[in-house]
């Protein structure tokens, strides 16, 4: 058995050893595929609507029923002026006011346009912005219903069937469950070697491995590949809930997402020793890791889209490896693709997983 | 230029750590097969000087052989050649006695029969083959450092770096870890020991005092205390150390 055998061994016992590594690596993509979703919902209910009909007509009457039967809005009151509810919802008892204005039915009638105003307190975003949503989609569609009936004695309104479109829910999971998978692989594999070589430099035992013979690059790989390993066992979890817990089925092959993690753990790997090669204690690496994480999860597309953000910062997300690796899986759980479609991808990820291991072999100083 | 019977030589080494001169141009040699005790009180300047020997770190200037290997290019093949054993217990307290033999064994490249036999008669001598499967941090202090001991001369290296590897147990544990020392000796491995213990230094071939980063004297035990007029080495120390402007 070579050095790096005995290395990698060594790293095996003593995780096997560790009372609290072990179980680590199971809870933390236990709880954050199963119970981040289900906390961190998004769904929107009960959105308080202040109404202002000013019309009285049949039009607005049946466009309120509808609003009610849709289940997202409770009515907190009905005022007469825009004024009354806005006082409302400055108090803090209404999220959104509709208002409708005086002969929106004649206007329709007529074959006018009719400006129905939605305005939504923005100070909770997500029940402002979402419940804006939904009333806005309500409306437009009964006012496409409106203009393709002919008259307006449209005595059965149709019902609103708000899944397919409206259904945050099932949506928010679609998008959620492949992000904590990014977050269980950038955890796992940025932590746990970072830890491992900062608690060696902790207890003095890296200088009895620096007083010997072994290649630098044998001890660097021997953690890399231990915890990559590791890394390999915590996604696979986070893909078996994905899939029996929330029915996630990728379009595109496992092994093109392996192949992507692997890389990816590797940089991950190569990354975190770079930081503990610059720390002296536990609590100096992990701060600095937490920095870096912070930035790969939040610039790289995994929570919010890369296309979305200032372009300034689009151009920063293509030093981040992350953006290539969150690209790959995307875009072959959603849309099938193969190494053919994202070779950019793999030569970009490939290339910073190498640079940046070259880099932690010569930072890492035997002799000072 | 090295002496065929020597297994370190050094001249003019210096280390400086910005104004702080650490080690202040200490020349001297280590003959194969002896015990050398490297004295002084704390912060004297011995733990640098043999970080620089063991290639741990690098010297500002000077030269220096050990095992026939550059201390400024060949540290490297230095380390295959010595055993070293820090002050501060540097084994892998998370694993098996077992296990850190057998991982320091496979580091230095000892082949997986030999290191069997080894460990076995390693553990005979430490009287410790019952606690091979205990785990390391769980054993007392006077094991730990006595296991610390084996695992730096597990490869029979040329030559073995104590340092401090007594401190902290008492007086008959001691006197067991230099009879483990006299032993590795008779294998042929050279000791190089730093101790502040200066009972210790008795049992050494020759000492070297070191004050302030320097060496003010170098012989053996006898022949310093005749030089001085001492009783004991102890004494000899007092009277070097009074000139010393580093406290403790």
């Amino acid at each position: 058995m070579s050095a790096f055998g005995y290395l990698f061994v060594k790293e095996a016992r003593q995780f096997k050893s560790n009372p609290f590594m072990p179980v680590v690596l199971i809870l933390l993509p236990l709880l954050l595929m199963l119970v981040v979703p289900l906390a961190a919902n998004m769904e929107v209910r009960d959105v308080r609507l202040s109404i202002v009909d000013r019309d009285r007509s049949t039009m607005s009457t049946q466009l309120i029923d509808r609003i009610s039967r849709s289940g997202y809005f409770v009515f907190s009151s009905y005022e007469d002026s825009y004024e009354d509810a806005m006082e409302q919802l400055s108090k803090g008892r209404a999220d959104i006011i509709m208002e409708i204005p005086e002969g929106a039915e004649r206007s329709v009638g007529n074959g006018e346009n009719v400006e129905i105003l939605i305005a939504a307190n923005a100070v909770n975003n997500t029940k402002g912005t979402m419940g804006g949503g939904y009333l806005s989609s309500i409306v437009t569609d009964y006012s496409a219903e409106l203009s393709g009936s002919s008259g307006l004695e449209t005595s059965s309104p149709l019902t609103i069937i708000p899944q397919y479109r409206y259904n945050p829910h099932l949506e928010y999971k679609l998008f959620m469950v492949p992000a904590l998978m990014i977050v269980v692989i950038i955890l796992v594999g940025g932590f746990f070697p970072t830890l491992s070589i900062v608690s060696e430099k902790e207890n003095g035992t890296i200088e009895q491995i620096n007083v010997s013979p072994v290649r630098k690059r044998d001890f660097i790989l021997s953690k890399v590949v231990f915890y990559g390993i590791l890394g390999i066992f915590a996604f696979t979890l986070a893909i078996v809930i994905a899939h029996f817990v929330y029915g996630l089925a990728s379009h595109g092959g496992l092994l093109e997402i392996y192949v992507s993690s692997m890389i990816f753990l590797v940089f991950m790997g190569g990354f975190g020793l770079i930081i503990s090669n610059y720390s002296e204690t536990m609590l100096q690496s992990v701060f600095l890791m937490l920095f870096f994480v912070l930035i790969f999860m939040l610039m790289s597309g995994i929570f919010t889209p890369v296309s979305s953000m200032e372009t300034w910062s689009q151009y920063v997300t293509y030093i981040l490896p992350t953006r290539y690796f969150v690209n790959i899986l995307r875009a072959v759980c959603l849309k099938g693709s193969s190494f053919s479609d994202l070779t950019f991808d793999f030569v970009m990820l490939s290339v910073f997983a190498v640079v940046i291991n070259i880099f932690a072999v010569v930072t890492y100083k035997k002799q000072s | 230029m090295m002496d065929k019977g020597h297994v370190i030589e050094v001249e003019h080494l210096t280390k400086r750590f910005g104004d702080f001169t650490a080690v202040d141009d200490i020349s001297f040699h280590v003959s194969r097969g002896e015990i050398f005790g490297f004295l002084g009180a704390n912060g004297a300047g011995k733990t640098t000087a043999m970080r620089m020997l063991t290639g741990l770190s690098f010297p500002t200037s000077g030269k220096g052989i050990v095992a026939g290997f550059d201390i400024w290019t060949q540290s490297e093949l230095i380390k295959k050649h010595i055993g070293y054993m820090s002050q501060k217990f540097a084994l892998y307290g998370d694993l098996t006695v077992q296990d850190n033999l057998e991982l320091f064994a496979g580091i230095y490249g000892v082949s997986r029969r030999d290191a069997g036999q080894r460990i076995d008669e390693l553990l005979g001598r430490l009287s410790l083959s019952h606690e091979r499967g205990s785990l390391v941090k769980d054993l007392p202090q006077g094991w730990k450092q006595k296991l610390a001991f084996s695992v730096s001369i597990i490869h029979k290296p040329e030559i073995v770096f104590l340092d401090e590897p007594t401190g902290g147990v008492d007086p008959a544990a001691r006197r067991q870890f230099w009879e483990l020392i006299y032993e590795a000796v008779d294998e042929g491995i050279t000791a190089f020991v730093t101790t502040h213990y200066m009972d210790e230094a008795e049992y050494c071939n020759r000492i070297s005092m070191m004050v302030d980063g320097r060496i003010d004297a170098l012989d053996s035990p006898a022949a310093l205390k005749a030089r001085y007029g001492a009783g004991s080495i102890a004494e000899v120390f007092d009277i070097l150390a009074r000139g010393a402007v580093r406290s403790e």
